[in-house]
């Protein structure tokens, strides 16, 4: 078994009018045992900046903490928050330096950048950001994910239609998967709220 | 010194994406025509899907060349039964006998991923799913191929046969009607075909109801 099938796990962030919405499943396991079915991998940078880590969970935990110091020494030294696409940068040169030994992670990075302009992206273990101007998938369920979002996504949707949309395609996603499921959390992030929602799906 | 093992095999793997969807009085089953080879394209004008009898279709994909001997097999057996039933296979008959040839050949496998499609004796829609050796099951709906992990997820979304272990017994077909369940399998194929690199070129439509057969083809992402 793939060090990155260990863990299990499925991510997705969508674009939205305006808005963004990053969600992930809950399934901690150790191979084919659950072990947590409320495990967090979307993390909360600054209110316009979420960061969702798929792949090995303790290279994930030690890659949030690693990144939540240089952000915070960042709103330090420029008092500001910092910009998706520069938090992005920040990533993958993180992720670049470990190029012989990698964190064995899919980051999934979404943020609202200038004039409120959602900004999503991912990369590989060492660093290859991937830009895109619709959806973004990681995790276990990538291929489901992939297949389900293609045929779901549309452009400009609004944060509710947006929520539905991102929350079928998880959903559906991860039942075709058995490393990644119990359900879902699904951050809806627009310039003036945070909505939180977790989605009840099948437990197994 | 470790066995050593051979560095050629005998199977290869031509792509490709299958789809079969089965509705009350009709069935839709389809196939992409590209034809690959590692991340060369042979052909992008071949078909995977075969008519094994009158009311009953199978679309494969895996090893073109498995698949073809699998089809000439199938309807040479086909044949034998016609001369000695004097009628043609249904479509359950036909996937019980796909099985048996599979697992014929359970130690040197035929790499060959089917969906057979097709009506019943009472002209409703079914759809067989198989692995390589011959499991198989009656499903409302199915994909195998390049393409299956992206377009399964899809079709559950739209379709969601119940679970076979609920009681009373419920049907497994699809309340669609005929045009819109073709019209989801162009949308499964479009996505397919964006994010799959051995889906594409053409996609060919086969739909068996009462009147009989009917093909349609759609064109696909090229590249």
């Amino acid at each position: 078994m793939s060090i990155f099938e260990y863990n299990g796990s499925a991510l997705v962030a969508m674009v939205g009018k305006n808005c963004f919405a990053i969600a992930s499943d809950r399934r901690l396991g150790v191979q084919l045992q659950t072990i947590a079915t409320d495990f967090q991998r979307i993390s909360k940078i600054h209110d316009r900046l979420f960061l969702g880590l798929s792949g090995l969970a303790t290279d994930a935990q030690t890659l949030y903490q690693k990144l939540v110091f240089r952000h915070k020494l960042y709103q330090l030294r420029e008092e500001r928050d910092m910009k998706p696409e520069t938090f992005a940068s920040l990533v993958s040169a993180l992720l670049y330096e470990k190029r012989f030994g990698p964190f064995f992670c899919q980051p999934v990075i979404a943020g609202l950048g200038d004039d409120d302009k959602p900004f999503i992206c991912t990369m590989d273990s060492i660093g290859a950001k991937e830009l895109a101007k619709d959806f973004v998938v990681a995790g276990t369920a990538s291929e489901s994910l992939y297949g389900a979002c293609e045929s779901m996504f549309k452009e400009n949707m609004e944060p509710e239609e947006l929520f539905e949309t991102v929350s079928q395609a998880l959903l559906s996603s991860v039942d075709r998967d058995c490393l990644s499921g119990w359900g879902g959390h699904v951050y809806v992030v627009t310039p003036t709220e945070v909505k939180e929602r977790i989605l009840k799906g099948r437990m197994d | 010194m470790a066995k050593q093992h051979a560095n050629w095999s005998p199977y290869d793997n031509n792509g490709g994406s299958c789809v079969a969807i089965a509705g009350a009085d009709y069935c839709v089953i389809a196939a992409d025509t590209r034809l690959s080879t590692g991340y060369n394209i042979l052909t992008r004008d071949y078909s995977k899907i075969c008519k094994l009898a009158d009311k009953c279709v199978m679309a494969s994909s895996g090893f073109q060349a498995d698949v073809k001997a699998l089809q000439k097999h199938l309807g040479a057996r086909h044949l034998i039964y016609q001369h000695q039933h004097n009628k043609q296979m249904s479509c359950p008959a036909m996937a019980q006998l796909l099985s048996n040839t599979l697992y014929y050949k359970r130690f040197f496998p035929y790499y060959s991923f089917n969906v057979l499609g097709g009506l019943d004796n009472e002209g409703k829609g079914c759809v067989f799913t198989y692995d390589a050796v011959g499991s198989y099951e009656k499903v409302g709906y199915s994909s195998q191929g390049s393409g299956s992990t992206l377009i399964m997820p899809f079709l559950d979304n739209q379709l969601k046969s119940p679970s076979p272990l609920l009681l009373p017994a419920q049907d497994a077909v699809t309340p669609l009607a005929e045009d819109e369940a073709v019209d989801l399998v162009k949308t499964v194929f479009a996505s397919a075909s964006e994010r799959d690199i051995y889906t594409g070129d053409k996609l060919e439509i086969v739909v068996i109801n009462a009147a009989g057969l009917r093909r349609e083809y759609i064109d696909l992402r090229k590249d």
